[in-house]
């Protein structure tokens, strides 16, 4: 009996094992295969936060020799885009650091939105981090293409029109920290009736945002990306 | 040429043979052989057909005293036009004159349909009393996008602001696996007709937004649903 379980857990792990590194490791090859034919000599690729999946394809894009600057933009309270920003520059690729405030400014200078999903909904829906919406609509607005790069695996059967559905709230204490080392106004949040702090996880983002996504089998239009999943091309 | 050897190659639509799986494991080249000539052929008379299946599908949306307005000379916009004619619809056509927009005129009045040539900077004047915008294609790409003559995208961006629908008829193996993100990601060779002379491009791009229907002999479709079309073809 033991050896059937041990023989089963062997199973078990060797089918995780392959499976990530199929679903993961070599999807996120083959996307950023595709996703760096779209930069070109010249771009300024704007990108949202820190994302492995972005971040190596323009690692990958800078190995191939290619000119491109890079525009991070970052929001509180996790401030991620910094250790974006450092990767990034490392790899003596130009950044700059913008917080979402200023988006709207810099968009017209940038020639590509690059952004990453945490999920891709069934009715076409981008779920990515809280921020990735606003990207998309400035993109929209000042007509850049907005790129979307996403697993086959964070395809998801469920529909969502919007952020309020379904979120997550992440600490709320950690949007206490201000950038001087000031105590925050809202310090004493808790003893107050009327005050709370909402730190959202997640954001929607309408397929009509987005131009184009990138995942492992094909470059799609969002919203046809559903289409895939019930082709049953997602094999779990 | 790439949708054609995609075809007989590739695809596993409908049409496949139960006994594909067979050839494909068969040894000798003969039956392989066979089969792609004979997707070949299938293929060859899909295009024939596929213009008429269209004008069949299109004529409808062209009802008594509507002005139709059509960039260059196509001639799957022209077979649709004369079902119309043949079915006794009354109605007007302008087209821009593009390069060819003269034929295309010709061709008209010389069925009986009152045709008019229009200078392309004319669009933003007649746009008004336009009923709806119809053009053929030289391409179809992934996300529904248009590759038309060089100008129909400024046509389709006009008819988008005043609210005008746009139609295209396109015949489905010009579908192409290519996803343009901006005009320059056309590709070369579909842009200039010689390698030398680039100043002007052919072609232009116009984004699936600015489209309303797509006629084709797979159906009326919308502008996602292409990309379905070719992802049930090919993934």
């Amino acid at each position: 009996y033991q050896r059937r379980v041990r023989g089963s857990y062997i199973a078990l792990h060797s089918q995780i094992h392959s499976s990530c590194f199929q679903n993961i490791y070599l999807a996120g090859k083959s996307i950023t295969e595709k996703a760096v034919n779209r930069i070109v000599n010249g771009d300024t690729i704007l990108i949202f936060k820190k994302s492995q999946l972005i971040l190596h394809i323009l690692l990958e894009a800078k190995a191939q020799n290619k000119e491109f600057k890079v525009v991070v933009v970052d929001s509180r309270p996790d401030l991620s885009g910094v250790s974006s920003c450092e990767r990034l520059t490392a790899a003596g690729i130009p950044c700059s650091y913008v917080y979402i405030n200023s988006s709207t400014y810099i968009m017209k200078k940038v020639t590509k939105v690059m952004l990453a999903a945490d999920a891709l909904l069934a009715n076409g829906y981008v779920l990515g981090p809280v921020g990735t919406a606003m990207m998309g609509l400035i993109a929209n607005t000042y007509n850049k293409p907005v790129i979307v790069c996403c697993e086959t695996y964070k395809f998801c059967e469920r529909v969502q029109t919007d952020s309020i559905l379904y979120n997550e709230l992440a600490d709320p204490d950690s949007m206490l920290k201000t950038l001087n080392a000031e105590e925050s106004p809202v310090a004493g949040w808790r003893e107050s009736p009327n005050t709370r702090l909402v730190n959202l996880v997640y954001d929607t983002t309408p397929p009509a945002l987005v131009s184009i996504v990138i995942t492992e089998i094909a470059e799609l239009p969002c919203s046809s990306a559903p289409v895939v999943l019930r082709r049953g091309a997602v094999k779990m | 040429i790439d949708l054609f050897v995609r075809f007989i190659t590739l695809s596993r639509g409908q049409n496949a043979p139960s006994s594909e799986i067979d050839i494909l494991e068969c040894k000798g080249f003969d039956p392989v052989r066979k089969f792609l000539v004979d997707r070949g052929n299938l293929f060859m008379k899909r295009l024939k057909d596929s213009r008429r299946k269209i004008a069949q599908l299109a004529y409808p949306f062209i009802s008594d005293g509507v002005t139709v307005l059509t960039v260059n000379m196509s001639r799957v916009v022209l077979e649709i036009l004369m079902k119309a004619h043949e079915k006794a619809k009354k109605f007007k056509v302008l087209v821009t004159e593009s390069e060819e927009g003269p034929l295309m005129v010709k061709k008209l009045n010389d069925q009986g349909i009152q045709a008019t040539l229009i200078l392309d900077a004319s669009i933003g004047f007649v746009m008004e009393r336009v009923s709806f915008v119809l053009v053929g294609a030289v391409g179809v790409v992934e996300n529904g996008g248009l590759i038309n003559k060089l100008g129909t995208y400024p046509v389709a961006v006009m008819a988008r602001s005043l609210n005008k629908p746009f139609y295209v008829a396109v015949e489905s193996f010009k579908f192409y696996r290519n996803y343009p993100l901006s005009q320059l990601d056309l590709p070369n060779d579909a842009k200039y007709e010689n390698a030398e002379d680039t100043k002007h491009p052919e072609v232009d791009f116009t984004p699936p937004k600015y489209i309303n229907k797509l006629f084709t002999d797979l159906g009326v479709l919308t502008p996602s649903a292409v990309s379905d079309e070719l992802i049930k073809l090919y993934i």
